[in-house]
């Protein structure tokens, strides 16, 4: 392919799009927005953890102990008395003149705490269950002396694995990586997809295609300007996707720094070459597909406001495998998953998910991932020939036979 | 052996949206010449251009640039201003002119050095770093100009040029087209203004439903189509047509086309021997004005509207 001018107009394009302002704001943005809200929850349950902790620390109570589970010197070390008076103590809680009084069951196993305390603000609710829990599970953690079975029931750290037909699945942990380049797919769409169209929609408003095609040829400069955007869009992928591995690698691997006994928290992301090239090819090759039909469209549209119109049609489309996921995640031989597996524009949604959930064989992956990249190579070619034709065609409509006539492309 | 001929084009018919644009057309554009494409609206310009610039594929025939197919890759330096014209409106003029430096061939660099050097000459230099859509229409219109002639280019294909220019505009065009000529440019024009075309055309070639009408040296197709007249300025009545067509008659002002072999001279002793007292007495050949006229049978500015 004659390539003349293809480096220009790529560094164009980029220099354009990176150098933009609302770009860096757009792309930043998420993951800024995510570390803020990580932080906050993070800082504020920390927080809330010490203020319970130092609040405590100062807290003045009585408790009653109906269970006999209660130690004397852990209530007295938590600032605790044993009252002989309930109703007393209730009332002096009411009144202001004691922080709190703790009712404890007596089968505290089954039957709640009751708390009566201060009100401190919504804010420092959180000390008073830190109390209540603290006075009952210090006393029996101290009650059975060893360390070992006080841990046990605090948590009990896990590992899983399961098997089928001799071999062993991946689980949750293989979902994870298709998961996210499933994610990355739809955020790369609806975040790019207006720059795809307005790949050719722009240079046919401002009129500028007769002059730019005197200096490139028409597949040139889409594939350029295609480039362009598959680069700013890898841009955007990265800042989301770096600090995501950053925290994974400083995790072990591990999703969750919390419980271990929890779902996701054994779920130490698989490295499944097979799932994870997949994922990878049903992205690319998705994001290609819906790249080719965005430009396809834009050449199409006479306006921009009329090229939107299809883009959300478009979107529509994307979505439409996820309201039947159930059924292409637990059927997958069912004639309308096998359906939303191959055609092209629900296979990257489809395919992705049944790869996530590990019931998609290697021949059919191969069939997807081929059908997937054959459809965009087709939309390609098919975008190129509309463009050539419809960049003049401005305020006018552009029929579809102008496909029919080639182009006078030079070797 | 090469061709003097930069542009050829043969036998070249166009079909579009099954009409018939172009018929069997053929001329061609020899090197350093100035060369007028002329028609009224619909005969097939505009559409001639850009089959020859690869926009178009040609139903039949061939169109050449410098001995082939246009390439833009091989077919040398060349800068066209379309009809239908825009830059990036949201860019930086000086981004948007470096840019199209850059695809003609330029280095960076000299591109924007050349650039900032013509927003120089037209005045626009304070504006290198302003965003198109904050110019005015004429503003534009001299960055477009810039553009097309930027990296000396060997051809310069102009489809209405002045269209939508205000007059100095016209007049900055006009001496641009005039300095790439000196340099020895190619240069084809699509145009209704004759005057422009009497300026700067060595020969023209006028289409008429998609096909050739004359073609051929500016006086050539002068002589041809509006042959001699003559105009008088005059006293008395005029006697009846006698080898001339009356074009103007007005009451002491008139233009008449003399028919082949009427001499200007026969003309004015018939007119003295019927008693008319000429005060003024000019033998002109027809302008292209009149040409256009007598071909399509409307003025060239109803053309263009």
């Amino acid at each position: 392919m004659n390539s003349h001018n293809f480096g220009t107009v790529l560094a164009f394009e980029l220099r354009r799009t990176l150098l933009r302002p609302i770009y860096w704001l757009t792309t930043l943005s998420v993951p800024v927005l995510m570390a803020l809200i990580m932080a906050l929850s993070f800082f504020s349950s920390s927080s809330a953890a010490d203020r319970a902790s130092q609040a405590s620390d100062g807290i003045t109570f009585q408790y009653s102990d109906a269970s006999g589970i209660v130690l004397p010197d852990v209530a007295t070390r938590l600032g605790g008395t044993l009252t002989a008076a309930p109703a007393g103590a209730e009332q002096a809680v009411h009144a202001g003149t004691l922080d709190a009084y703790i009712a404890v069951p007596a089968h505290p196993g089954t039957d709640p705490v009751r708390v009566v305390a201060r009100d401190e603000g919504l804010l420092n609710t959180s000390q008073w269950y830190s109390l209540g829990r603290r006075l009952v599970s210090d006393s029996a953690a101290a009650r059975l002396g060893d360390d070992r079975l006080v841990s046990l029931t605090r948590d009990v750290p896990m590992t899983l694995e399961t098997w089928k037909d001799g071999q062993r699945s991946t689980g949750l942990s293989g979902a994870i990586i298709p998961a996210f380049f499933l994610i990355l797919l739809y955020a790369a769409i609806l975040m790019l997809g207006q720059q795809m169209l307005n790949i050719t929609v722009e240079e046919k408003e401002n009129r500028v295609t007769e002059m730019i095609l005197t200096t490139i040829r028409p597949r040139v400069l889409i594939l350029a300007k295609i480039t362009a955007v598959i680069i700013a869009g890898l841009v955007q992928a990265a800042v989301f996707v770096v600090p995501a591995l950053v925290w994974l690698g400083s995790t072990g691997g591990r999703l969750m720094g919390g419980a271990s006994s929890s779902p996701l928290a054994v779920a130490e992301v698989t490295l499944d070459p097979f799932t994870i090239t997949v994922a990878a090819l049903l992205f690319v090759g998705g994001f290609g597909m819906f790249t080719a039909l965005l430009v396809a469209i834009g050449s199409v549209a006479p306006t921009v406001k009329d090229a939107s119109s299809a883009f959300g049609g478009l979107v529509l489309v994307m979505f439409l495998p996820l309201y039947v996921m159930p059924l292409v995640a637990g059927d997958p031989g069912s004639p309308l998953t096998q359906v939303l597996t191959y055609f092209p524009l629900t296979a990257p949604i489809a395919a992705q998910v049944r790869n996530a959930t590990g019931t998609l064989s290697i021949p059919e992956a191969v069939a997807a991932v081929v059908i997937l990249y054959a459809t965009t190579a087709a939309l390609l070619w098919v975008a190129v020939r509309l463009f050539g034709a419809g960049s003049i065609s401005y305020n006018a409509r552009l029929r579809l036979s102008a496909l029919r006539r080639p182009r006078a492309d030079a070797a | 052996m090469t061709s003097p001929s930069v542009i050829e084009v043969r036998n070249f018919s166009m079909v579009l949206g099954g009409k018939q644009i172009v018929d069997d057309l053929s001329f061609e554009v020899g090197r350093g010449e100035t060369f007028g494409l002329l028609g009224s609206n619909g005969s097939g310009k505009t559409t001639t251009l850009r089959a020859l610039l690869g926009i178009y594929t040609p139903t039949s025939g061939e169109l050449l640039v410098n001995g082939a197919p246009f390439n833009p890759a091989t077919s040398g330096p060349l800068g066209y201003l379309p009809e239908e014209r825009g830059l990036y409106r949201k860019e930086k003029v000086i981004d948007v002119m470096t840019y199209f430096g850059q695809l003609k061939g330029m280095a960076r660099t000299a591109a924007a050095l050349w650039s900032m050097g013509f927003l120089r000459r037209v005045g626009l230099e304070d504006h290198a770093r302003v965003r198109l859509d904050k110019l005015s229409g004429g503003q534009q219109q001299k960055v477009q100009v810039g553009v097309t002639v930027m990296n000396n280019p060997d051809i310069v294909i102009l489809d209405e040029p002045t269209k939508g220019f205000d007059p100095i505009n016209r007049r900055l065009l006009l001496d641009i087209v005039e300095d790439q000529r000196r340099a020895g440019a190619t240069i084809v024009m699509v145009t209704h203004q004759m005057e422009e075309v009497e300026r700067l055309c060595d020969r023209v070639l006028l289409l008429k439903d998609g096909r050739a009408e004359a073609y051929g040296t500016v006086e050539a197709v002068r002589e041809s189509y509006g042959g001699h007249m003559v105009r008088v300025q005059y006293s008395g009545t005029l006697p009846p047509p006698q080898g001339w067509q009356v074009v103007t008659a007005e009451r002491n002002y008139a233009e008449f086309a003399l028919a082949d072999g009427t001499d200007d001279q026969r003309v004015l002793r018939t007119l003295m021997d019927a008693g008319v007292t000429v005060h003024r007495f000019d033998a002109t050949t027809a302008s292209m004005e009149q040409v256009f006229l007598s071909i399509y049978g409307h003025a060239p500015e109803e053309a263009s509207a």
